[in-house]
């Protein structure tokens, strides 16, 4: 529990320090801040509008510590501000739109490529040296190191354009009426079914990796030879005694890597012109609807330090060592 | 220097070499390999592959072909650049704070800890996006500061293995300060993790710097293949057939995306031969299959 | 007959350009019942005998053909993966040398009884932990411990329980390679005078390995010394201990402090 406590108070140590980027970033740009915040709104933006924003944004008549401090309030109690290019939505509700995408999307992409990755790496690594290691290592230095969005373009072209297997876009058909009808569902997995393979591809080389290199680092340990002198089958052993020991430092990079995932999502998103933040943010970055871009910083970090909570706990169930600790 | 004689023999650091190497000489000597200027127009708008240019033209009738040539510079550039400011920081703090420990391990390693949950792209992006058209020496930049906290995490706790060593303690024991120490004792013990640290940042600069433009972040004047990605989505390459103009790029940078990250797996396997993979057992298989043993 | 006879045992390991021989050419016997030492120093191929005999040799070690390991009079070369599997603790079982790392430490000490006994002989979970409970009493630890995870327990009683496990389904021959390294000398004296009992009452045979001769020649029956994979003296261990033969054996003793032989085995009784 103390274990668990620590990283929560962590967490939020973390997402403070996102919280401070975001305040401190415009006010250390050359030029008036205010300005710069808020220029995308051009004479859209009435005199009270502009006010309520920039209260939000902690641009108040203040010292710079007070300043802070009514920002940390905004962003505590919730409030994002609003958007420039959307006005009046504010931030948190345009955001938990697209979160919703990004969520499906990026959560099957892992939980596949995860499954898929692992298993592969554990094949790899208790056949090491055979052709099916040396493929698998291969694909999954390619997988590793090819840009997502070399790879997201790539896929788009080939099955998108030239094949006409999937569409080109969006999260379904727009002439769907969004009912939970089987319709609807359908062409939401046919659209969506192309950007998951893509991060699926993006995502698998890594993991594979890394729980080969776990698995073959403990291949030589004294209870991987003990369950085999037992006379247990290879899948026994295999799966029992050393995958499921190299599975905690892989449910660890796990953790670090969800950030590098979501980074992957916003491009493949962006690609796909899939509405979920990365296309949003997109759409922001064009229109430098700064609010937008600080709130996804901020959700995104949220998500990063919840997933990392998942891990934590996950990491707590597989690991006895760590349930006194 | 052992660790060189054994990549030298590594087929995958061979491989990624020549991949490098290439890639390397076509950026220098881009003036020599195209007769066109990288921002003139120099044909008509999208024209497909041909023998005037080899891989087409742009919507504004730029020579693909040699805007890539010419945008292999601010890959390498970057990559290159920024790569060696990640490590620099990543290595001089992992050192610090494994070997001094303490106080200064503590406040480092929390910092260290933060940056890697707060995600670094959408970092970049906010960051990229209140500087406005980033240039590729200021994307560098933003890079080297932003991108050296994985470094540190790895360097700090393989010092913190070093530090217990023999010869680390006899230096202590001698009086060495401990710059000394931490410079001539454990640093070179610690080549082949800032080997992997630094082809791995380089891969981070490269496909990161490519990411901010393609999303509009960077400088639309620049020659780069980030900026070739983001032209050739706005002119919506793909729809209209064009797909020399996006695919050229892509194929630019999964090259040197493969390249760096063989050369990283053969130090990989250098310093830990437990990886290795394929070639070892060519010759216990063959023996086995002749009937002269078995396991 | 002999519980374990090696005959003409070779074994390679295979580079991409090299050959390390490890063993050449070794042939000895196990009587039932005995307690065998083998001896020599680190990286002179014991242990390499040691896992050949239960067949845990990966690639690249290549076991040389005409070489013969007969447990019971069956040539363990010669069997299939079905036959290897359930051979494997059923006839041969094994403590190996760290008593800190033996253990799967993600499963708890009763996971680790039921996997052999519900592999080997199809046991339910109730009646795998009442069999446990009993092998855990033959090494006097109480049964409450099955629940643990080796984390848990000190380097002893891992040790102790990885001899509980050896002992699941009586098998004639227990190889124990280097076992109380690990441990300290106390720990070390008590266990291997617990092997001594358990063989006096089950009557198992063993293969005891490590690098200490003093030790050894206190607990085992005869010793067989090992030198660059070469058997070069096999004798009993009083001859081994007062006259040894062969040039080596005699400059290890040399290189030890010497000891009263059969200590721990009078102890023991």
């Amino acid at each position: 529990m103390a274990f668990l406590l620590r990283r929560v108070v962590f967490y939020l140590a973390a997402f403070i320090a996102a919280a401070t980027i975001n305040f401190f970033l415009p006010r250390l740009m050359p030029g008036d801040p205010i300005q710069i915040m808020f220029s995308g709104a051009g004479s859209n933006l009435s005199m009270e509008n502009l006010n309520a924003l920039k209260l939000t944004f902690g641009f108040i008549d203040a010292p710079i510590g007070q300043q802070y401090l009514h920002y940390l309030q905004s962003v505590f109690t919730g409030d994002l501000g609003r958007s420039i290019k959307y006005f009046p939505l504010p931030v948190t509700e345009l955001l938990a739109r697209a979160l919703v995408w990004t969520l499906g999307l990026v959560g099957s992409a892992t939980i596949v490529s995860f499954v898929l990755g692992t298993l592969l790496g554990v094949m790899a690594a208790w056949r090491r040296g055979t052709l099916f290691d040396s493929v698998v290592s291969l694909l999954s230095i390619f997988s590793s190191s090819v840009p997502a969005v070399v790879i997201s373009l790539t896929m788009l072209f080939v099955f998108g354009y030239s094949l006409h297997w999937f569409p080109n876009g969006y999260a379904a058909d727009p002439m769907l009426d969004p009912a939970f009808g089987w319709a609807y569902i359908s062409s939401v997995i046919h659209h969506g079914a192309l950007p998951m393979f893509t991060m699926v591809i993006v995502l698998t080389g890594g993991f594979a990796v890394t729980m080969r290199n776990n698995m073959i680092n403990l291949l030589g340990d004294d209870y991987i030879v003990m369950g085999r002198a037992k006379g247990l089958s290879d899948n026994q052993v295999m799966l029992w005694y050393a995958a499921r020991n190299a599975l905690l430092p892989t449910v660890s990079a796990l953790a670090i890597s969800v950030g590098a995932i979501l980074g992957g999502s916003l491009v493949t998103e962006v690609v796909f012109n899939y509405p979920g933040l990365g296309n949003m943010l997109y759409q922001a970055i064009l229109a430098r609807d700064y609010p937008v871009i600080q709130g996804q910083l901020l959700i995104m970090t949220a998500a990063m330090l919840v997933a990392n909570f998942v891990v934590d706990l996950s990491y707590v169930l597989l690991d006895p060592r760590l349930k006194k600790a | 220097m052992q660790l060189f004689s054994q990549l030298v023999q590594n087929k995958k650091a061979l491989v990624g070499v020549i991949i490098l190497a290439v890639i390397l000489l076509v950026a220098i000597f881009a003036p020599f390999l195209s007769e066109y200027s990288p921002t003139q127009r120099v044909g008509r708008p999208h024209q497909p592959p041909s023998l005037d240019h080899w891989l087409g033209t742009t919507r504004l009738g730029h020579d693909v072909f040699t805007r890539l040539i010419y945008g292999a510079r601010v890959s390498l550039a970057v990559g290159f650049g920024a790569g060696l400011m990640i490590t620099l920081v990543g290595t001089v703090l992992g050192i610090i704070a494994g070997y001094r420990g303490g106080v200064v391990d503590e406040i480092i390693n929390f910092f260290t800890n933060l940056v890697l949950v707060i995600p670094n792209l959408p970092l970049l992006l906010v960051i990229a996006a209140f500087v406005g058209q980033a240039s590729p020496p200021v994307i560098a930049v933003i890079l080297g500061l932003t991108s050296w906290a994985w470094g540190v995490r790895v360097t700090r706790s393989e010092t913190l293995s070093i530090r217990q060593r023999d010869y680390v303690k006899s230096a202590e024991m001698l009086g060495e300060p401990s710059w000394r120490i931490m410079a001539f004792e454990i640093f070179p013990n610690l080549i082949s993790i800032v080997g992997i640290n630094f082809i791995g940042s380089v891969i981070f600069a490269v496909i990161s710097e490519a990411t901010l433009e393609f999303l509009g972040l960077g400088d639309p004047n620049t020659v780069s293949w980030g900026i070739m990605l983001y032209n050739a989505q706005n002119a919506s390459a793909l729809s209209v057939g064009a797909w020399w103009d996006l695919l050229s790029p892509c194929f630019a940078l999964a090259l040197l995306g493969l390249g760096l990250a063989l050369i990283n797996f053969a130090i990989d396997e250098v310093a830990n031969p437990r990886l290795r993979t394929g070639g070892m057992l060519g010759r216990w298989t063959r023996m086995v299959r002749a009937g002269e043993g078995k396991v | 007959m002999s519980v374990l006879s090696v005959r003409n045992l070779s074994i390679d390991y295979i580079g991409a350009k090299t050959v390390f021989h490890a063993v050449k050419d070794v042939s000895f016997d196990i009587a039932p019942g005995e307690f065998f030492g083998l001896a020599g120093e680190s990286g002179c191929g014991k242990s390499t005998i040691a896992f050949a005999i239960s067949r845990l040799h990966r690639p690249p070690a290549l076991i040389r053909t005409g070489s013969h390991i007969l447990v019971d009079g069956r040539d363990v070369l010669e069997l299939d993966d079905a036959e290897l599997r359930s051979f494997r603790w059923r006839e041969v079982a094994m403590v190996f040398q760290s008593a800190m790392n033996s253990l799967n430490p993600v499963l708890t000490i009763e996971d680790q009884f039921y996997d052999v006994l519900n592999t080997h002989t199809g046991m339910s979970r109730s009646a795998a932990r009442e069999r446990a409970a009993e092998l855990l009493g033959l090494v006097d630890i109480p049964t409450d411990r099955l629940s643990a995870y080796p984390h848990q327990l000190s380097g002893g009683m891992r040790q102790r329980i990885v001899i509980a496990i050896c002992l699941a389904l009586k098998p004639k021959l227990i190889i124990m390679d280097e076992p109380t390294t690990a441990l300290d000398v106390v720990v070390q004296r008590e266990i291997l005078q617990r092997i001594h009992k358990l063989r006096q009452e089950l009557g198992f045979s063993v293969l005891f390995i490590t690098h200490d001769l003093a030790l050894m020649v206190q607990v085992s029956d005869r010793i067989g010394i090992m030198l660059e994979g070469e058997l070069v003296e096999v004798n009993d261990a009083q001859t081994i201990y007062r006259s040894p033969s062969h040039d080596y054996t005699r400059k290890l003793w040399a290189s030890m402090p010497r000891l009263h032989g059969e200590q721990i085995a009078q102890d023991a009784k």
